[in-house]
């Protein structure tokens, strides 16, 4: 256990880029807030604007929205990279002549590295969007009036968002461990050019079952993976259902509406995600495939 | 006791390649060994097997165990230098010893810091801003720091200028060095390190072509240098090498008889470098 703490610390060392890009992001998002034109929600809701009576939390959902999602992007690229280069980095450079003569097994250092690209990169990423929301909606407050102190100051709607995240996290890495374990293995196993080797096998299967068979299965079930299917599985996405709300946007007149959650829970689907076969046939092939990356680290030196 | 390695039937394969065909030898503790071979010997072979670093087939013990299988149990006993420096370029040298000593239960803090006080070099800097001997100084320093009962070095100080080369094995003598500790240094220049070994290991093809302790190199092996006649008398002796210079002929002899030696010149007790030479070329022939 102490190890690990000293494997994560390492982590951080030689991944600056861990904190340091989405601090970078931060800044530039908290600059915006302070000199930038004001446009999360723009007029919509304010009172006198066309939004009118639409509930002044929704503003913090569009703020939270917004941002969350960019950081999202940006920390699934990065931890994506983080987990093909884990294992490629330290053979390229010979270090792990360095890191193998400690006594540290094969198996902790790879369980590590998975923790940190699947949980640690996360948890930093999300701690980072929380603290810039935070400050963006004090400023963005200070600078729209008292109308909307309302919505960006509620806090069960904070701890909702809190919530929200920990989920999140927590149903993307059992979601992505498969996706986690192939990048790890071609990262324990590849001499060079680990981006190509992490595509090309995929692509190959693809092409192959199109080619033999006429189907798409794979490539189906892998598009699936990576895209729609976890927000499918995890989220309660249809609008409309119960615990949302539709308001009208123009009291005046007009059919113009607003759709938003009454509040966060309802967008969870716990028991859809864990229930799910789907998610559990992910899971055990991402900890065979993590096996095999454990196995390749154990006899493989440099390269 | 049992030895501190032993290696029985031991062979590594790459593909068709036999890095190292079917080597017995064992290490008792308290030794320096130098295991001596050209190029492409099967010199880091045999150290990656012994470490744990790689598979091979044959029996194998290191401090009583299986290399590969418990190579994390085996480094908290043992320790080792590969090659030249591989301390990755962003790891910050007081990072370097907070994370050894906060991994390894035999680490001395202190003792590494004691080390690098006698250098130039500073906690604050980055492996990538030092030098190659700079960096094989913090690398010694952390790696005798730790109370390890074996210590291994791959061509510890390649690549190294003739002064850090000197210093590097006198700090490893005269810091580390005692009878509780045995080392085990691979190099292909051997004129570096014949003065510290007390054994020698010639490795030649994958093959073990001598291994004996030093004091055993002058009961098993003589030279003599033989001009004119008496030539022809001594090859028949059997040398297994000899080696023209200055006019004179050196016949090396493997368990001579000394005293016939003795009729035809002086006899020398050929030095490891001469030995290897004389060794591999005869082996060759």
């Amino acid at each position: 256990m102490n190890n690990s703490s000293w494997l994560i610390r390492r982590e951080f060392w030689e991944n600056r880029a861990i904190w340091l890009v989405p601090a970078v992001i931060a800044g530039l998002l908290m600059i915006g807030a302070v000199f930038g034109h004001v446009q999360f929600g723009g007029d919509l809701f304010r009172p006198d604007g066309p939004g009118g009576g639409v509930p002044s939390q929704v503003s913090l959902y569009a703020l939270s929205g917004v941002v969350t999602s960019m950081f999202l992007i940006i920390m699934s690229v990065y931890s994506g990279w983080y987990l093909l280069d884990c294992l490629h980095a330290d053979r390229k450079d010979r270090s792990i002549l360095f890191w193998k003569s400690l006594p540290i097994s094969d198996s902790e250092t790879v369980l590590v590295k998975l923790l940190v690209g699947l949980i640690v990169i996360p948890l930093v990423y999300f701690a980072i969007a929380d603290v810039t929301i935070l400050f963006m909606a004090f400023i963005l407050s200070l600078r729209t009036g008292a109308w909307a102190a309302s919505g960006f100051w509620h806090p069960s709607l904070w701890l909702q968002t809190q919530g929200f995240w920990l989920y999140t996290i927590v149903t993307l890495a059992i979601w992505f461990l498969p996706v986690a374990g192939w990048l790890m293995l071609i990262s324990a196993w590849a001499s060079r050019a680990v981006i190509l080797w992490s595509v090309l096998p995929p692509l190959a299967i693809f092409i192959g079952e199109r080619w033999m068979f006429g189907t798409y299965y794979f490539g189906r079930e892998l598009l699936d993976r990576l895209g729609a299917g976890y927000a499918r599985y995890a989220f309660n996405v249809t609008e409309g259902g119960e615990g949302w709300k539709t308001e009208v946007l123009h009291p005046g007149g007009g059919d113009e509406t607003v759709s938003f959650p009454t509040s966060l829970w309802h967008l969870l689907d716990p028991v859809g995600f864990f229930g799910s076969p789907a998610t559990w046939i992910g899971a055990a092939v991402g900890v065979a495939l993590i096996f095999a990356a454990i196995q390749l680290r154990s006899r493989r030196a440099e390269i | 006791m049992p030895p501190l390695i032993e290696a029985r039937e031991l062979s590594k394969r790459y593909g068709k390649h036999l890095a190292l065909d079917r080597v017995s030898f064992s290490i008792e503790s308290g030794r320096i060994v130098g295991l001596i071979g050209p190029n492409g010997a099967g010199k880091t072979s045999a150290l990656r097997s012994l470490l744990g670093l790689t598979n091979y087939e044959g029996h194998l013990r290191v401090l009583g165990r299986e290399p590969l299988r418990e190579r994390t149990a085996l480094m908290a006993d043992a320790c080792f230098i590969a090659d030249v420096a591989v301390l990755p370029g962003w790891l910050r040298v007081d990072q370097a010893i907070d994370f050894v000593a906060g991994v390894h239960p035999k680490f001395r803090r202190e003792r590494a810091k004691a080390l690098l006080e006698r250098t130039q070099i500073r906690g604050s800097h980055r492996m990538r801003e030092l030098s190659k001997g700079m960096k094989t100084q913090v690398h010694l320093a952390l790696t005798m720091a730790i109370d390890a009962r074996l210590f291994v070095l791959d061509e510890p100080t390649l690549g190294l200028d003739l002064l850090a080369r000197r210093s590097f094995y006198d700090a490893l003598v005269n810091d580390y060095m005692d009878e509780t500790r045995t080392i085990l240094i691979t190099t292909h220049q051997v004129e570096e390190v014949e003065n510290l070994l007390t054994d020698v290991m010639f490795i030649d093809k994958g093959r073990i072509v001598l291994d004996c302790s030093l004091e055993a190199v002058a009961q098993r092996y003589a030279a003599v240098a033989v001009s004119g006649a008496g030539l022809d008398a001594a090859r028949g002796l059997r040398p297994f090498y000899e080696r023209r210079t200055l006019g004179k002929t050196v016949l090396y002899y493997e368990n001579p008889d000394f005293a016939k030696l003795a009729d035809f010149g002086e006899v020398l007790t050929p030095s490891v470098s001469d030995l290897f030479v004389a060794k591999l070329a005869g082996e060759a022939s």
